[in-house]
């Protein structure tokens, strides 16, 4: 009697996920609790990591094998696969789906004021993503192939859709690792920048305050989004779709007559789509596939990238300097990294630290948007030279 | 195009970091004409938001 209950004790526990719970499972349990609490506790883009994490803890909750003797396979997982709800959202990731939606939304609501006001500063959208390329060639000589290096090397333009949008052309088995690794790192920049900016600036150079802005007419805002459209579709058309859509979200936005469309890209829509985005990402993160060389690799290479883009950023800045009469703040250099509004707020809050009268927001936002394009740019001319359309 | 070695990524690297400065700094000229622009006219942006949908 006490063995057949135990048997079907024993049966019943095999059942339920309690006994393949893995080391693996409880890292990366560990790894998404990490990010509720920096999103809760210390406000590190919430929208982004509340999504990636809890996801991330679901995913590695092993469920019961999907067939007897075989794989544990959560909850999530089983939404995850196909016929599952969220398979369609990740097929929005992978099909391309969800990158032009999330331009959109981006473009509805930013206003690229401060990048027409200052051309002189965009400058700084190229020279802060030189970690693009050295994540590239490192990963080579880790022995990635030179289109899995080249999604890697994505990473550094800190931008998630284009991340996954190059990615799926190159490397789309390594989709999962790499929009992990740029989302997450885009969200944790509030830690990675700040020693890199005050390691390359001066005290002084922290503390100089910029002129404002000159005030943008509605004109030039207006044909902005027409003339940038025009330009990446003629000269760079493997992008085209994400460029496209950021402008035609900005033109909805600054049009003045489309309110309730641009009202919904930038915040109904933008909100389903992050939903959808980051659970999308976190359900990526099973222990199983998640814990293996070459992801913790990507993932180092990347955090290289964010690196080294931060300090590109404010060397360049710096350079600039050196030919300006009116000098500018070296801190704006790290924001053209890209991922708006991000590290545009880093630069002002560290600058801010360091004089409290200085308010360099807007001035960030300048190298910050014109990230994007480098981004794009960087993505664009690496796609036709690795001849993929 | 680019060959599948680490002399391939340093090439390909050095192309795109070079060329993206390039094209940036094109962006940074069109964007410097900008202000020209404002001599065609203005548009009045309360007369825009009243006839919006």
């Amino acid at each position: 009697m006490f063995d057949q209950v135990l048997f079907f004790f024993n049966a019943l526990l095999q059942q339920t996920g309690a006994a393949n719970l893995s080391w693996g499972n409880l890292v990366m349990i560990a790894i998404g609790g990490t990010m509720i609490y920096l999103a809760i506790a210390k406000h590190y883009e919430p929208l982004l990591l509340i999504g990636i994490g809890f996801s991330c803890i679901v995913a590695n909750v092993p469920g019961p094998p999907d067939v007897p003797g075989g794989p544990p396979v959560s909850a999530l997982l089983y939404v995850v696969k196909e016929g599952g709800l969220f398979h369609y959202a990740y097929e929005g990731v992978a099909k391309l789906i969800i990158p032009p939606l999330i331009f959109l939304g981006v473009g509805a609501m930013t206003d690229f004021g401060p990048m027409i006001a200052n051309p002189r500063l965009v400058i700084l959208g190229a020279g802060a993503h030189l970690g693009i390329f050295v994540a590239l060639i490192l990963a080579k000589l880790c022995g990635f192939s030179i289109n899995e290096a080249g999604a890697i090397g994505i990473i550094g333009g800190a931008d998630g859709p284009m991340a996954i949008f190059v990615t799926v052309k190159l490397a789309p088995h390594l989709l999962g690792p790499i929009s992990v690794a740029a989302y997450s790192y885009m969200a944790l920049m509030p830690m990675i920048q700040p020693p890199v900016m005050k390691f390359l600036t001066t005290p002084e150079e922290r503390r100089i305050e910029m002129a404002q802005l000159r005030k943008v007419s509605k004109l030039e805002k207006l044909v902005f989004p027409a003339a940038i459209a025009i330009i990446v579709n003629l000269f760079f058309p493997p992008v085209a779709p994400l460029i496209t859509m950021l402008m035609l979200g900005n033109l909805l936005k600054e049009a003045g007559v489309t309110e309730r469309l641009a009202k919904t890209a930038g915040g109904a829509l933008m909100n389903i789509i992050i939903i959808i985005l980051t659970v999308a990402i976190g359900s990526t993160m099973a222990a199983d596939k998640f814990l293996n060389w070459d992801t913790i690799l990507i993932v180092g290479l990347g955090l290289l990238a964010f690196l080294f883009g931060t300090a590109s950023g404010v060397i360049t800045a710096k350079v600039m300097n050196l030919f300006m009469t009116v000098k500018i703040n070296p801190l704006i250099g790290s924001a053209g990294i890209a991922s708006v509004p991000i590290a545009a707020r880093v630069s002002h809050i560290v600058a801010n630290q360091a004089n409290p009268h200085n308010h360099l927001i807007f001035h960030a936002m300048g190298p910050n948007l014109a990230g994007v394009f480098g981004t794009a740019i960087s993505g664009g001319i690496m796609l036709a030279l690795l001849g993929v359309q | 195009m680019i060959p599948d070695t680490v002399y391939g990524a340093v090439l390909l690297s050095i192309i795109d970091f070079f060329l993206s400065f390039v094209v940036i700094a094109g962006i940074g000229i069109v964007l410097a004409l900008f202000p020209y622009l404002n001599r065609l006219g203005t548009i009045d942006e309360k007369k825009l938001r009243e006839s919006g949908h």
